[in-house]
């Protein structure tokens, strides 16, 4: 990172990073490490800068480096983001505290288990497919009409670490779990009777307190909040005609 | 896979919704009579007769408390169930809170019965 | 399965999820506010039933507690239920309403909204309890 100049002043960050290796680190604790940072450092980058030159046993998980896998989800001073492009200088402050996502068992270091994120998402059948919003400029090549891009959901566990509900109840759905949920229910993938017994009960669309939480950290423009709220008012209607109807 | 009994329980927020709309009137008419029009701000037990001794006011009264009670039990279960409960505690802490709440209205009710049937001989 | 943090007791992690909006945006703000206010509301409810008991004490025991809650210590306690009361209601409004899907995009502009008419009723409010 040594590119002085180019990208601004280099500027030197502590970052504080939470440790925990099962026997080995264990209880959990905080290391102290200095890195040099310009405009563009990310925290990730940090990291790498971290793992590579001053502690080797460092874990965290990455791979696309620009939002796009959902991999690097971490807390950052106290707020959910992808460490790929959260860039350091913007964290408010010289001591930036790095910690794996919460509402997800730790594993080692930064890496969390995200089977609890794939139990409640994968369940709401996520196979849409859809028109990119993106390159509206760009030439298509022949034969393809237009460009497609996968659902939004880059399924990288920030909202569930942000929510206050998951934090305390690993049984309830979450954000990206109903958000999910109410995409099958609006393309039709999925009958609204067969969405509907996934998500009407205690663990599920009711047990959403409307924090917003979740819309607020996610990086990919799902809104998961303002969804499980629309899937809330279609319970609500069916719920009413089916009362009315003595159903 | 889910127990029938945790679907029955479904669709309070329902309940909590409604609830909530009335007590936003019932609350701010029970605020209003009993504290802002009275002169110091607390009735005297001869006020609280006066009152009271109206059948639609102790009938508003007792609806008053039904939907308070439940709105508050429910909001408390809600709280509650935000923690990792099996099946089990959920139907333990829905029947303390269904307990809680008949105690809190049988004796609500039976303090404004007491107090129309003083104002009404008095 | 597994619980989320193992390191942290379950107080402190209950306490953290529930009752902590620093670092968080003004939906997670009127949650935690809806929840403290919701918990103490509860506790004022229970406690009203038992004072209002007192009521059965006739005019003697009645009249002579409620001479002891107007001390200004009692007031102050008012507004700070009036308050509660505001917060509350004003906000559970606005979870009704988002909760029908209805101004999601726009909830944080009507949680401050309503929060400014809180104020402003608890301010009339605290008016009248001091000035009654």
């Amino acid at each position: 990172m040594n590119n002085n100049g180019l990208f601004g002043q280099n500027k030197t960050i502590t970052l504080k990073v939470w440790r925990y290796k099962p026997g080995t680190i264990d209880p959990p604790r905080y290391d102290t490490f200095q890195v040099q940072a310009n405009a563009v450092t990310t925290v990730l980058d940090a990291l790498e800068e971290i793992r590579a030159t001053q502690d080797g046993t460092l874990l965290y998980r990455h791979s696309c480096h620009h939002a796009s896998c959902g991999t690097c989800g971490m807390r950052i001073n106290g707020r959910e983001q992808l460490g790929c492009v959260a860039r350091l200088l913007e964290q408010g402050g010289d001591v930036v505290v790095v910690e794996p996502l919460a509402a997800a068992p730790p594993i080692a270091d930064l890496v969390v288990d995200m089977t609890p994120f794939a139990g409640h998402f994968a369940p709401a059948g996520m196979r849409l497919v859809r028109a990119s919003e993106f390159n509206a400029e760009a030439e298509t090549p022949p034969g393809i009409e237009r460009f497609s891009r996968y659902e939004d959901c880059i399924e990288c566990n920030l909202c569930l670490s942000a929510c206050p509900v998951a934090n305390t109840n690993p049984a309830f759905i979450g954000p990206a779990g109903l958000a999910a949920a109410y995409r099958a229910l609006v393309t039709g993938e999925r009958s609204p009777a067969e969405v509907f017994a996934d998500v009407d009960h205690d663990n599920g669309v009711w047990r959403c307190h409307s924090a917003m939480e979740c819309s607020a950290v996610c990086p990919s423009d799902v809104n998961p909040g303002h969804k499980i709220m629309a899937l809330r008012r279609e319970l609500v209607v069916a719920k009413v005609k089916r009362f009315f109807k003595g159903g | 896979m889910r127990s029938i009994e945790e679907k029955r329980r479904s669709g309070t927020w329902i309940g909590q919704a409604i609830t909530g709309v009335l007590l936003v009137i019932l609350l701010s008419l029970h605020m209003i009579v009993h504290h802002f029009v009275v002169e110091g701000g607390l009735r005297t037990y001869e006020q609280v007769l006066d009152y009271i001794g109206n059948p639609l006011v102790v009938t508003i009264e007792i609806l008053f408390l039904v939907v308070v009670t439940y709105h508050a039990m429910v909001g408390v279960r809600a709280i509650l169930f935000d923690l990792p409960l099996n099946e089990r505690q959920k139907g333990l802490v829905t029947q303390v809170l269904t307990v809680v709440g008949v105690i809190i209205v049988g004796w609500g009710v039976f303090l404004a019965l007491w107090l129309f049937r003083m104002a009404r001989m008095a | 399965m597994a619980m989320p943090m193992p390191h942290k007791s379950p107080v402190a992690r209950v306490v953290q999820a529930w009752f902590n909006p620093l670092k968080r945006s003004a939906g997670f703000l009127a949650f935690v506010l809806m929840r403290i206010t919701g918990i103490g509301l509860v506790v004022y409810l229970l406690l009203h039933m038992v004072v209002i008991g007192n009521l059965l004490r006739g005019p003697a025991g009645w009249d002579s507690l409620i001479q002891t809650m107007k001390a200004p210590w009692v007031l102050a306690l008012d507004v700070v239920l009036i308050a509660g009361i505001l917060i509350h209601m004003l906000n559970g409004l606005r979870v009704t309403i988002i909760g029908l899907g209805f101004g999601t995009q726009s909830h944080k502009g009507l949680f401050w909204t309503l929060m400014a008419v809180a104020l402003l009723l608890l301010v009339y409010s605290g008016w009248l309890v001091f000035s009654k």
